[in-house]
């Protein structure tokens, strides 16, 4: 498959972020942060009135796109940048376009979007194909 | 950002070691369950989901994120928040390896913030290793630390 810059990648959309997956990510992560888990908590907290999901699920989401457009391909760096929180419910999609070519190496830029709340997460990455 | 004259400088806590002592292993039913829990199927070929570089090196660091916070002389129930990440891979993550992570705090700088008023940014870096020391990944973490008691 072929690769030009400005490319853009196949979106990655997650209809609803799911509460029950932060209780799971609480576990592999070895954080029980009840922000995470408890919506009392986080109305407490004064964050608003949804459980927040935890930023390295928002993270793998823009992974899983990347995997996705480069299928074979190998992340070998990237960065990310958190604007804001994502929420239980929440539809999300990520997108991203190619930046550059270098090789085997292609450089992209990619941001996970939140409906009705803008972009909330954003970074760049290489990829390996 | 404006002037910080007024207030205590930052807790120095560069050069805070956060080597582990602990062995972390990804499991092969932990990877499919994480990767369903975020819409993926598992990959065929025994590599993990990379987004591991981050639940590795937090899992198996010398101190827990509530530890991090307090050689910062930060509260972990006053709301750390994570502000960037990023990562550089060697090779990729695989099912049933054992690692071990080694790393430090890099800096602790306070800054004021429109938005957040009064703020130490912290950022450390965190390495993951095969057992026999070759490096996996390296890993540079940047949290905010708002910091109420200064609010004015």
């Amino acid at each position: 498959m072929s690769h030009a810059v400005g490319d853009m990648l196949p979106p990655f959309t997650i209809e609803s972020v799911s509460p029950h997956a932060m209780q799971q990510w609480a576990v592999f992560l070895a954080d029980p942060n009840p922000i995470h888990l408890d919506v009392e908590v986080v109305k407490a907290k004064g964050l608003g009135d949804r459980v927040i999901n935890q930023g390295p699920i928002n993270v793998a989401y823009m992974m899983n796109m990347l995997m996705r457009a480069f299928p074979g391909g190998r992340i070998k760096a990237m960065d990310s940048r958190f604007l804001d929180n994502v929420y239980g419910g929440d539809r999300a999609v990520v997108t991203g376009k190619i930046a550059a070519i270098e090789g085997n190496a292609v450089t992209c830029e990619f941001s996970l979007d939140v409906d009705g709340r803008g972009t909330v997460n954003s970074g760049t990455a290489t990829v390996e194909i | 950002m404006s002037d910080l004259d007024d207030l205590p400088p930052a807790p120095d806590a560069a050069g805070t070691s956060l080597d582990g002592d602990k062995v972390f292993t990804i499991t092969a039913e932990e990877n499919a369950a994480l990767c369903r829990s975020i819409g993926v199927e598992p990959a065929a070929d025994g590599s993990a989901h990379p987004i591991y570089y981050y639940i590795a090196t937090q899992v198996a660091m010398g101190k827990t994120v509530a530890g991090v916070c307090e050689a910062c002389e930060f509260d972990v129930e006053d709301g750390p928040m994570m502000g960037s990440s990023g990562v550089r891979f060697d090779v990729s993550l695989k099912v049933g390896e054992n690692y071990r992570v080694t790393g430090e705090i890099l800096s602790l700088v306070r800054k004021r913030s429109r938005k957040l008023g009064v703020m130490d940014v912290l950022t450390y870096r965190l390495r993951l290793h095969l057992l026999d020391g070759t490096q996996v990944l390296e890993t540079d973490n940047v949290w905010v630390l708002p910091r109420k008691e200064f609010a004015a």
